[in-house]
């Protein structure tokens, strides 16, 4: 092919407005095309493999005991919402990829092609649809992150979400003290006990005030999704509600020198009534 | 484009009188006399110290060696003044004390001319010397950020004891992490920022050769205070080095500090220099419309790099003068803030990972229109990304400090500007699938890389989707989640991106085609270990991993062993890989001048390039684009009256 | 054609040999780092005999520490591996071993001699008895449940490796101080605080324990011989 012969093509010859083709036979055109079938085929293969990556992603997050609160329920749901959204424009991508290599020929060869593929400078439609999914894929994944934000914010807070029993309780309040190289949390409302491993009642708002002696930790309750940075010289907040009974996992999640990675101890969620015998074997006493 | 018909005569310019034999001071100097004279005064500077100021066996109460840290930061920096003395960097500014000219004699010999082999090891000023020793440079650091990840690997991988003390374990990782950073930073703005980005806009060398020759030499200054800093006790942190920790290290922490703040010059001043050469050395008839989109990419990340790099740069003085004269900016039990910190270095530290990932993306752009021959899709939307990208990503920085609890509502307004940049960033990626669109592709090793580098975008750009969620992050920070992440973008898609310019014009640089079989065996073994390593990785975070552990709750074992395993087949691969290019370079087939049938200017000249790169400068009268035929499903094309925008 | 697969040969031939020298280089110096930063040598539990505690008949072990403030010619402090380094530093120690074994489901009884005068401890926690058997350490002969923050030399706190799947064991017990103006005996050291407690140990399982008194150089004095293992902190096996 060369400028000189353009291809010939059976096409109305638009030499006035009416006589051109209307857009759903545009449409219909490009979707008769080989390629572009094989494409969106391709697509939704693709999309098909991705959907199931949400519920291991999931999976893999529930191994150790989670989810056990509201909180780590929402951060699964926001995991799993956003990989099926984004799974369009990945499939679409990884489609054009694979379609690539084997649909429109290849060349091998030491020497530079001599055929030329065709010279498409732009396209404006596709341009503007892909500007248009991109930010309303954005503009989704922001709305719902914003509105989930202020949704954990109020779980942290101690407000019940819906579908839940509403707390009897008021809310513990626990103090976390982060220091080189282990947890210490110190009850003030129970008399101001001290103990290495968290213990707490089940279905009863904790409000941690967190804070470190020395360097930066992260304080990370991990099966309840619950993470805030220890500081020294300030008390960082964060709050949940456990709804699960069972041992969980707190993780120093900020390097800290020699045994950062032996910063680890336990949460230990139980019954109310486990919860005020412990309480009076370490001494305290409720003041509820 | 080829030479124009229009031949310029050269006039004789008026020279300035010649002070003794052309290059003056710089005909005695080379990096051997820059190595000598910068540890003799580092020594000298060490002595003089320790004798006068720092008398050993004096102590604090809590044991602080008194001015132990002010001595060995006087030591680093007594050796980077020595060495850049010593190498001839002062004798531009005295010379120009003296009220000396450069006459062009002494121009041609600090550019090389003359010197052979040799040049590559004085302070030469030919931006063709300054990318191969950028090229080099990259190399040797990333080939030592590599062993220290297969140090790294085999801890993890041994997960039933301690192969290392713990000390010694985040030392690795935050050298790692620093030196990998600084490599990919320089990876494709370097060699191929100075050596192709003068040509491929048709000039005779750079805005400022002497910069060029000065912002290199000050990177290899810099490099010696950082790898010590494993024999002197380490840095015992992370890459990010958040203090207070790094308060509590020993005197190797100091290295980091004085690198990065000689490194944070060196990239000023390439930065500038790019940016000037770009703007204003183009060809005549190289208008904004016709300008390589790889200029551009190299535009907008020294735009980023300079604007942003002097905040990292401040958080290290910062650092060192808590750490020297017992200033307690960072210190909170003196009023300091850890905050501050952070502020600042991720005021730096997110535009960086930008400045890594859009030049290997606009050097792809370059390439994939040579091995697809048709144009680049969209030129204008491609521009639009690369200063999308470079302004919204000095408001997103906040993302890595969502879990510190600075700002608790500060999480809305940047989760905003994060999902926010990912649209500019989509701009690019449609760009790259556009030009692959009914493309038939020349499958050449820098084409293969294409397909790795948007298939690792899509991996990170999925799961940093995920992480720039508030909630989601409140699971996922800390975790090595995000670990998998920064590697699939970091590495993924800027190193092997870098990979594939350097496949793309290895033949223009070194004069030798790239022994693509065995290249090929070593890319796509380390792709396979790659994904291997990452996607475990992935499994390893979602589980609830922390980073930056050498021991680990046994349900992490398998994740690990298959990283593990993963990382030694990337490193065999990195390996064979290496041994391409040493023996291509050294006993390749030689190139012609343009073996990928290349439009761009750097293509149009010989191979090797001569000194002063065109005999004849070009001038420009068409975009570099103009491949392919007309499109048979497009319409009708009406009669082209137009100049032919190739003259052959 | 025989030369051009001659060549193919030898290309692949010297990759393969870049692969081995690669892994040669870092097996080498994974082998040599890792022996140049051994540890002090273990130091075993000695089991004399069985007790009778709340848990029933149980073997019981004991171990003796001490903990000196510096290195001196009688006691030279640690120097195996990386310690050799910095021998000289000043930094206060245990002694003889911080790489402690213990046998499992024993009653193991500790004696500690401290020579070291003191520094305020950050949280108040650490200056109370955790984990002993019956809450209480022996000070001299006076069993205490807490001393005095401004009291405490150092700690001596073990605490969980990062396997959450191991028996959770958690015991700390502060170490007097002897007095700042204490003079000196014959051996350099003045006399020491004796500080006895007893625990009972679980399933086996790898524990690290430091000292959670801020005795060390640099911020807060958690960095120099705080972070150092052979020095203020090292690792309990429970075998």
């Amino acid at each position: 092919m060369s400028i000189d012969n353009p291809p010939t093509v059976e096409v109305d010859e638009p030499e006035e407005p009416t006589n051109r083709p209307r857009p759903d036979h545009e449409l219909r055109a490009w979707l008769s095309r080989g390629y572009v079938r094989k494409i969106l085929a391709l697509t939704i293969v693709f999309v098909l493999v991705i959907v199931p990556i949400a519920w291991l992603v999931i999976h893999f997050m529930n191994l150790s005991g989670a989810p056990a609160s509201a909180i780590m329920v929402e951060i699964e749901r926001t995991m799993f919402v956003f990989t099926l959204v984004s799974s369009p424009l990945m499939a679409i991508t990884l489609a054009i990829l694979v379609y690539s290599l084997v649909g429109w020929g290849r060349v091998s060869g030491d020497e530079p092609p001599m055929q030329e593929s065709p010279a498409i400078r732009t396209n404006g439609r596709a341009v503007v649809i892909w500007i248009a999914a991109t930010s309303i894929l954005a503009g989704f994944l922001v709305v719902w992150g914003l509105i989930e934000l202020a949704t954990i914010t109020a779980y942290a807070n101690g407000s019940t979400p819906p579908n839940q029993q509403p707390h009897a309780a008021r809310a513990i309040d626990i103090n976390v003290t982060g220091q080189q190289w282990l947890w210490t949390f110190q009850y003030p409302d129970q008399g101001n006990i001290q103990a290495s491993t968290l213990v707490v009642p089940v279905n009863v708002p904790l409000y941690f005030n967190v804070t470190s002696k020395d360097v930066v930790h992260d304080f990370w309750v991990v099966e309840l999704g619950v993470k805030i940075d220890a500081n020294p010289g300030a008390i960082t907040n964060t709050g949940v509600t456990p709804d699960k009974l069972g041992t969980f996992n707190i993780r120093c999640a900020e390097l800290c020198g020699l045994h950062h990675a032996y910063m680890e101890t336990q949460i230990k969620v139980v019954t109310q009534d486990q919860f005020d015998a412990w309480v009076r074997d370490m001494g305290g006493k409720r003041t509820v | 484009m080829s030479a124009t018909a229009v031949v310029h005569e050269t006039r004789d310019v008026p020279q300035p009188r010649q002070h003794g034999k052309p290059g003056g001071f710089l005909r005695h100097t080379s990096i051997v006399t820059g190595l000598v004279s910068g540890i003799v005064l580092a020594v000298v500077t060490y002595a003089i110290g320790s004798h006068f100021f720092v008398p050993w066996g004096t102590q604090n109460a809590d044991f602080t060696q008194v001015g132990l840290n002010a001595l060995i930061a006087a030591t680093y920096f007594a050796w980077v003044i020595g060495f850049m003395a010593g190498i001839g960097a002062l004798a531009g500014p005295i010379r120009w004390a003296l009220g000396h000219d450069l006459t062009h004699d002494d121009a041609e010999y600090m550019a090389g001319k003359g010197q052979g082999k040799w040049r590559y090891w004085k302070y030469t000023t030919d931006h063709k010397v300054v990318g191969i020793q950028y090229l080099v440079m990259s190399m040797v650091l990333l080939g030592f950020g590599g062993f220290l990840a297969m140090l790294i690997r085999t801890e993890l991988g041994a997960t039933w004891t301690e192969v290392f003390d713990p000390n010694f374990y985040n030392s690795i990782i935050g050298t790692h992490g620093i030196v990998m950073i600084i490599a990919l930073i320089i990876v494709v703005t370097g060699p191929f920022g100075n050596f192709i980005l003068p040509i491929m806009i048709g000039a005779r060398d750079m805005a400022f050769p002497r910069l060029n020759a000065l912002s290199f030499w000050l990177l290899f200054a810099a490099v010696p205070p950082l790898a010590s800093n494993l024999l002197l006790g380490g840095i015992r942190d992370g890459w990010t080095v958040y203090q207070p920790l790094g308060t509590q290290a020993p005197i190797g922490m100091v290295g980091y500090q004085v690198t990065i703040i000689i490194f944070a010059f060196s990239t000023g001043v390439a930065s500038v220099n790019l940016i000037t050469t770009s703007v204003t050395m183009r060809a005549r008839g190289m208008t904004w419309n016709r300008v390589p989109v790889f200029v551009i990419g190299v535009i907008a990340s020294s735009i980023m790099g300079l604007v942003w790099f002097p905040m990292f740069q401040y958080s290290q003085i910062l650092a060192l003068s808590d750490k020297v004269i017992n200033t307690s900016f960072y210190n909170p039990v003196h009023g300091g803030s850890v905050w501050l910190y952070e502020n600042l270095f991720w005021l730096l530290g997110h535009p960086e990972v930008y400045v890594v990932i859009i030049p290997g993306t606009a050097a792809l752009m370059e390439l994939m229109v040579v091995f697809l021959r048709k144009p680049l899709f969209s030129y204008k939307v491609a521009v639009a990304g690369f200063a999308g990208v470079v302004a919204i990503s000095s408001i997103v920085w906040v993302h890595h400090m969502y879990m510190t609890g600075w700002a608790p509502s500060s999480g809305y307004p940047f989760m905003l500007s994060t999902e926010l940049i990912s649209i500019p960033f989509g701009f690019l990626v449609l760009v790259m699938l556009g030009t692959l669109w009914r493309g038939k592709p020349w499958t050449r090793l820098p084409m293969m890389c294409v397909y790795a580098v948007i298939w690792d975008k899509v991996v990170g750009g999925i799961t940093g989707v995920y992480l720039s969620d508030v909630p989601v992050d409140q699971y996922m920070h800390g975790s090595m989640f995000v670990v998998a992440h920064f590697h699939y973008m970091l590495m993924g898609a800027g190193l092997f991106a870098a990979i594939g310019a350097t496949a793309y014009w290895f033949p223009k640089m070194t004069g030798r085609m790239l022994n693509e079989r065995v290249a090929s065996t070593g890319f796509w073994t380390a792709f396979f270990g790659f994904q291997l390593t990452f996607m475990s990785m992935f499994v390893a975070g979602l589980q609830g991993m922390p980073r930056r552990v050498l021991q680990f709750d046994n349900a992490f074992n398998i994740s690990n062993w298959l990283s593990t395993i993963g990382a030694y087949i990337i490193g065999i691969g990195m390996l064979i890989f290496l041994y391409a290019i040493i023996t291509s370079w050294r006993h390749g087939t030689i190139a012609s001048s343009n073996p990928w049938g290349g439009k761009t200017l750097e293509w149009q000249t010989e191979t090797p390039v001569p000194l002063e790169n065109f005999p004849v400068l070009p001038v420009v009268t068409g975009d570099p684009y103009d491949y392919g035929v007309p499109d048979p499903y497009g319409p009708i094309p009406v009669e082209d009256t137009r100049e032919p925008a190739v003259t052959r | 054609m025989r030369e051009r697969q001659g060549v193919h040969v030898k290309r692949f031939l010297f990759a393969f040999l870049t692969v081995v020298i690669g892994i040669l280089v870092v097996g080498g110096s994974v082998v040599v780092l890792h022996a140049r930063q051994a540890e002090p040598a273990v130091l075993e539990a000695k089991v004399v005999g069985t007790a009778s505690t709340p848990l029933g008949q149980l073997p019981h072990a004991t171990v003796e520490l001490s903990i000196y403030p510096q290195s001196s010619s009688t006691v030279p402090g640690p120097t195996t591996g990386v310690n050799a380094a910095i021998s000289n530093l000043g930094w206060p120690f245990y002694w003889p071993s911080t790489t402690i074994q213990l046998p499992a489901h024993s009653l193991v009884t500790m004696t500690v001699h401290q020579y070291d005068s003191s520094t305020t401890v950050w949280n108040a926690f650490f200056a109370s008895v955790h984990g002993t058997v019956d809450g209480t350490a022996s000070y001299n002969g006076k069993p205490q449940t807490r001393i005095e923050p401004n009291q405490v030399a150092h700690t001596f706190t073990i605490h969980q490796y990062a396997e959450s799947t191991q028996q959770g064991f958690f015991v700390s017990v502060p170490m007097l101080a002897v007095a700042a103006n204490a003079k000196n005996e014959a051996n350099g050291y003045p006399k020491p605080q004796d500080i006895t407690f007893s625990f009972v140990t679980g399933d086996p399982g790898e524990y690290v324990w430091n000292c959670e008194d801020p005795c060390g150089s640099g911020y807060v004095q958690f960095g120099g011989g705080m972070s150092q293992r052979g020095w203020m902190s090292g690792t309990v096996t429970v075998v």
